[in-house]
C-alpha cells in the first residue's frame, strides 16, 4: 500500500502545531473573547446536561468533568452530567440526537463519531450534523516498551527484533475495525515492512497491566493516559506518530526520524450542541466552553494529560476543519483498506 | 516489623484527625446505606463524591473511596438475603441461598452471617494488602494475562452448571442462554455489531445489573404474588437469631476457601469482586457433600459468597496502588480522586507518598472490622422491614427495581430488559432452569469471550499454545475434569440425581 496517498488535508488542519507548554501557557487561545457574556433572555435558566458516551472513569469521563467544572466555575451554571456508555459511543450520541434542540442538552465526543461517519455515512456527520462547540484536547500516539526490555532498546533494534520473529510479536492496543490505532499500525507495518499481532484491549488497565507484565512485547497509547508509568520510569516511548519532535519527548524519534512518510492520525475531544438549536444560545455556548478552555483549572488538568504538547484548541471553524479532513483521511484509508464504506 | 510499625503509624494518624475520622464514619454508614440499595449502589454514592473530593486532602479523598468499597460490598448483602434483591452484582450469590433462609424464618442468622465473614474476609484480605502490596501485584500480572483469565472463566463455568438446576442438561442450557444474551453488542475485540436488529441502544449490549433484578427481585415478586392470590402465601417469620460461634467454626474451611478466591479474583485488572463471590459460591458447592441443599437456604452458600466477595476488596487495591492498574469501576474513580490532587497511584505513590498509603491501609482494615459492629447494630433494626405486609412491601421493590435498572446507564431499554428477564425468570423458575446459571453466563461470557479472543491472538490462533502455559493449561484441564465427572453423575448415578430433582 502506498502510504503517501493519505497525505490529504489534515495536514493543514493540524500542521506547525508542536509547541512548548510554556508558549501555550502565555497567551492561551481564547484569551481574545469577552470576560463574560450575557445569554439570550436569560439563557440558560436552568442546568445543561451534557451527555458523555463514556464512563466516568476514563479519558472521556475525565475531560468531560474538568470542561463541566470550567465552564460552570466561568458561569456559575451547573451542569450535570449523564454518562451513557456503550457501542463505541454510539449510544450516546443516539441518546442525544433524541433531545430537544433548545441548547440545554451538549454532547462530549471523541474522533470515534469521524471515524464512525467515515465508515457509515448514515451515523452523524460531527461537523455538519452538530455544531462543535470547542474541541479542547488534541493528542498524539507512542509506541512504548518496557523500561527494563533487553530484547530491544529503541525503535532500530524493536524493527529489527519484530521483524526476526516473523508476525510472532504482539502489541497491545485498541484494534477496533476501522479504528484510529488500527489505521496507524497499518501505516507503520507497512511502512516497515513487520508484521506484529494486535491484541485488543479495549479498557486501558489490562491494557498497560499487559505491557507492565510482561504478555505483549510493546504498547500503542497516547502519552497522557500513561503518564504514571512514563513518570515511575516503568515505560518509555520509542516512537512518536508525529512528523516531529515535541519538547517533552525530545529523545524519542518522531515519524521523520524513522523515515515513516504519512500523516499521522490523532485522538481529539470536544463538546457539540444540536446544529438545530437557536442561534443566540449557540452563541453564548460557543462563548462559555471556548473561554472555558483558558480557565486555570482546565489548563492545569490538559497539562497533566500531555495535552499542551500540541494546540489542543480549535473553536467551531477550526473544529469542523479538523473533522471534515479526518473523514475524508478515513474514508480514503477505508477504500484503500477494502472496507466496506456506506 | 515494618509492616506493623506502619500500620499503627496509620492509625494512629488516622484515629487523631477529628476531620479524618468523620470523613471514616461517613464512608462506612455511607457504604452500608448505599450498598444497601439497588441500583442506587456505592457507585452511585463514589460518583457523587468525586467532584467534592477536590475540597479533600487527596489522604481523605483516597481513604473514604476505599472506606465505602469495603462497607458498600457488604451493604448490598442485606437486600439480596431480605428481599432477594442483590444490591449489587456481588451480592448475587449471596442471595441464592440468603433469601431462601428468610423464607424459613432465618433471616437473622443469614445477615448475622454475612456480617460476621464481610468482616473476615475483608479484615483479613486488607492484612494481606498491608504484607505484599508490590511482590503480589508484579506476581499477578506477570502470571495472569488472557489465555490464563479465559481458562479461570471456563473452569468457573464449568462448576457452575451444575450449581442451581434440576438436571445438568437444564444447568448447561442455562449457561449458554446467559452466554448467548452475552453476545449481544458490539462484539468486544473487533467491534463488529452483533443481534443488535438495527437497534443502537442493543449495540451496547444488555447490562447485567438490570438481568439480576429482573431474574431475582422482578421475579420473585410475581412468584410471591401468585402464592398471594392462590392463598398460600406466608409472610416470611421475623427473626434476628444470630448464627453461633460454633456455627461458623464448622464452615472453616468454607471460609478459608473463600477467602483463596476471593483475593485472588479481586487483584486480576478487570476481574474483581463480582466473580470473586460467583466463583467462591460455586466452590463451595463442588466441594459440598450436601450439594443438594445449595439453593434452598444452606448457611454455607451466604458464607462462602460474602466472604469471597470482601476479601476481593483488599485484593483489588494492590493492582491499583501498587500499578496503578484499577480492577474494577469503583477503583477506576479512586485514579481520580489522585489525579484530582496531581497524583497518579503507581510505584511512586508508595515512594513519595507513604502516609497516604498508610492511612488508606489502615482505614480499609478498621472499615472492614467496623462492618461487624455497626453491621450488628443495623442488622438488629433492617430485618423488619420484613414486618411490611406484602402489598406494600412489593410495589416499593419494584419501584426501587425499577430506579435501579435504569439508574445504570440512563438506558429504558434497561427497564425492559428487567420487566423481560422477570417474566422470564418467573416461568424459568418452575421448570428447573437455573436463572443464577444466565445470569452467570452473562458475567463471565463477557469476560470470557473478550480473553478468550485475547489469548487467540497472543497465541497466533493456536490453541496449543495453552500448552505451553502451565497455569492456563491447568484450569482447563480442571474445567474439563468438571464436566467430565458431572455428565458420569448424570449418566451413571441416575437415582441419585433423580433424587435431587425430586428434592426441588
Amino acid at each position: 500500500m502506498n502510504v503517501k496517498k493519505y497525505v490529504v488535508p489534515v495536514a493543514t488542519a493540524v500542521a506547525a502545531t508542536v509547541f512548548s507548554a510554556s508558549v501555550a501557557l502565555a497567551a492561551c487561545a481564547t484569551d481574545s473573547l469577552p470576560a463574560s457574556m450575557e445569554g439570550p433572555d436569560g439563557f440558560p435558566q436552568r442546568a445543561l446536561t451534557m451527555i458523555v458516551p463514556y464512563g466516568p472513569a476514563g479519558g472521556s469521563g475525565q475531560v468531560a468533568q474538568a470542561m463541566a467544572q470550567a465552564v460552570s466555575d466561568l458561569t456559575g451554571v451547573a451542569i450535570n452530567r449523564d454518562h451513557k456508555p456503550g457501542g463505541s459511543g454510539t449510544v450516546g450520541m443516539t441518546a442525544f440526537m433524541a433531545t430537544p434542540p433548545d441548547g440545554y442538552t451538549v454532547l462530549e465526543h471523541i474522533d470515534d463519531a469521524s471515524s464512525a461517519h467515515a465508515l457509515d455515512s448514515g451515523r452523524p456527520n460531527p461537523a455538519m450534523d452538530l455544531i462543535p462547540l470547542v474541541i479542547s484536547q488534541i493528542t498524539f500516539s507512542q509506541i512504548y516498551i518496557r523500561t527494563d526490555e533487553d530484547r530491544f532498546t529503541d525503535w532500530n533494534s524493536f524493527v529489527e527484533w519484530v521483524k526476526a520473529q516473523d508476525g510472532k510479536a504482539t502489541i497491545a492496543n485498541v484494534s477496533k475495525e476501522g479504528s484510529m490505532e488500527r489505521v496507524t499500525m497499518k501505516f507503520i507495518t507497512d511502512a516497515t515492512g513487520m508484521k506484529i499481532q494486535q491484541i485488543s484491549f479495549d479498557k486501558g488497565a489490562p491494557r498497560y497491566g499487559a505491557l507492565a507484565g510482561g504478555q505483549v512485547d510493546a504498547l500503542f497509547e497516547q502519552p497522557g493516559d500513561v503518564r504514571k508509568f512514563l513518570d515511575a520510569g516503568k515505560f518509555k516511548p520509542i516512537l512518536t506518530i508525529l512528523k516531529e519532535r515535541p519538547e517533552a519527548f525530545a529523545d524519542v524519534p518522531s515519524l521523520a526520524d524513522a523515515g515513516l512518510d504519512f500523516e499521522p492520525l490523532f485522538r481529539f475531544r470536544g463538546f457539540y450542541v444540536h446544529k438545530d438549536a437557536p442561534e443566540e444560545r449557540v452563541e453564548w455556548l460557543q462563548w462559555a466552553f471556548q473561554k472555558a478552555f483558558c480557565e486555570k483549572s482546565y489548563q492545569d488538568y490538559n497539562e497533566s494529560k500531555f495535552m499542551n504538547l500540541i494546540e489542543s484548541f480549535r473553536d467551531t471553524e477550526g473544529a469542523r476543519d479538523l473533522i471534515t479532513a479526518t473523514i475524508e483521511q478515513y474514508r480514503a484509508v477505508y477504500e484503500e483498506m477494502g472496507l466496506e464504506v456506506k | 516489623m515494618e509492616t506493623f510499625s506502619n500500620f499503627i503509624g496509620g492509625t494512629i494518624a488516622l484515629f487523631s484527625d477529628p476531620i479524618g475520622i468523620l470523613i471514616f464514619v461517613g464512608g462506612v454508614i455511607g457504604g452500608m446505606l448505599f450498598g444497601a440499595i439497588p441500583g442506587v449502589s456505592m457507585l452511585t454514592l463514589a460518583a457523587i463524591l468525586l467532584p467534592f473530593t477536590a475540597h479533600l486532602s487527596a489522604e481523605h479523598g483516597v481513604m473514604l473511596f476505599s472506606v465505602i468499597y469495603c462497607t458498600g460490598v457488604y451493604g448490598g448483602a442485606i437486600t439480596a438475603i431480605l428481599f432477594n434483591i442483590p444490591g449489587a452484582p456481588e451480592n448475587a450469590p449471596t442471595a441464592f441461598d440468603g433469601y431462601p433462609m428468610t423464607q424459613k424464618g432465618q433471616a437473622g442468622k443469614a445477615v448475622g452471617a454475612a456480617v460476621m465473614c464481610s468482616a473476615l474476609g475483608g479484615t483479613i484480605s486488607a492484612v494481606i494488602m498491608m504484607a505484599a502490596t508490590a511482590p503480589i501485584a508484579d506476581w499477578a500480572i506477570s502470571a495472569f494475562g488472557p489465555p490464563e483469565i479465559f481458562a479461570l472463566v471456563f473452569f468457573g463455568l464449568a462448576v457452575a452448571a451444575s450449581v442451581g438446576a434440576k438436571t445438568l442438561w437444564k444447568g448447561w442450557l442455562s449457561i449458554l442462554a446467559g452466554l448467548l444474551i452475552a453476545v449481544v453488542g458490539l462484539d468486544p475485540v473487533g467491534g463488529i455489531e452483533r443481534y443488535d436488529f438495527n437497534m443502537p441502544y442493543l449495540l451496547a449490549g444488555i447490562h447485567f445489573i438490570p438481568t439480576i433484578l429482573g431474574f431475582f427481585a422482578v421475579s420473585e415478586i410475581f412468584v410471591q404474588a401468585e402464592k398471594k392470590a392462590t392463598g398460600v402465601y406466608k409472610a416470611p417469620k421475623v427473626s434476628v437469631d444470630f448464627p453461633s460461634l460454633a456455627e461458623l467454626i464448622t464452615h472453616k474451611f468454607a471460609v478459608v476457601r473463600s477467602i483463596v478466591i476471593g483475593f485472588f479474583c479481586g487483584i486480576l485488572p478487570g476481574i474483581g469482586a463480582t466473580l470473586a463471590a460467583f466463583m467462591g459460591y460455586n466452590e463451595a458447592v463442588r466441594w459440598s457433600k450436601d450439594r443438594a441443599q445449595f439453593g434452598k437456604g444452606k448457611l454455607e452458600g451466604v458464607i462462602s459468597s460474602e466472604t469471597a466477595n470482601n476479601a476481593a476488596t483488599g485484593a483489588a487495591m494492590i493492582p491499583l496502588l501498587a500499578l496503578g492498574l484499577p480492577g474494577g469501576a469503583l477503583t477506576a474513580m479512586m485514579v481520580g480522586v489522585f489525579q484530582m490532587h496531581d497524583m497518579e497511584p503507581g510505584p511512586l505513590v508508595f515512594i513519595n507518598s507513604p502516609d497516604l498509603v498508610w492511612v488508606v491501609f489502615a482505614a480499609m482494615f478498621f472499615a472492614n472490622a467496623s462492618i461487624l459492629v455497626i453491621g450488628f447494630l443495623e442488622t438488629k433494626t433492617i430485618i423488619n422491614l420484613l414486618r411490611i405486609p406484602f402489598q406494600f412491601l412489593a410495589p416499593m421493590i419494584l419501584l426501587l427495581a425499577t430506579v435501579g435498572a435504569y439508574a445504570v446507564r440512563g438506558l429504558v431499554i434497561d427497564v425492559v430488559v428487567m420487566f423481560v428477564a422477570g417474566v422470564l425468570g418467573f416461568f424459568l423458575r418452575r421448570s428447573g432452569y437455573s436463572v443464577a446459571g444466565i445470569v452467570l453466563g452473562l458475567i463471565l461470557g463477557k469476560i470470557g469471550e473478550q480473553t478468550f479472543a485475547q489469548a487467540m491472538q497472543m497465541l497466533h490462533f493456536e490453541w496449543s499454545g495453552f500448552i505451553d502455559r502451565p497455569i492456563a493449561l491447568v484450569l482447563i484441564i480442571s474445567g474439563l475434569l468438571t464436566i467430565l465427572g458431572s455428565i458420569y453423575g448424570a449418566f451413571f448415578k441416575k437415582h441419585h440425581s433423580v433424587d435431587h430433582a425430586a428434592g426441588e
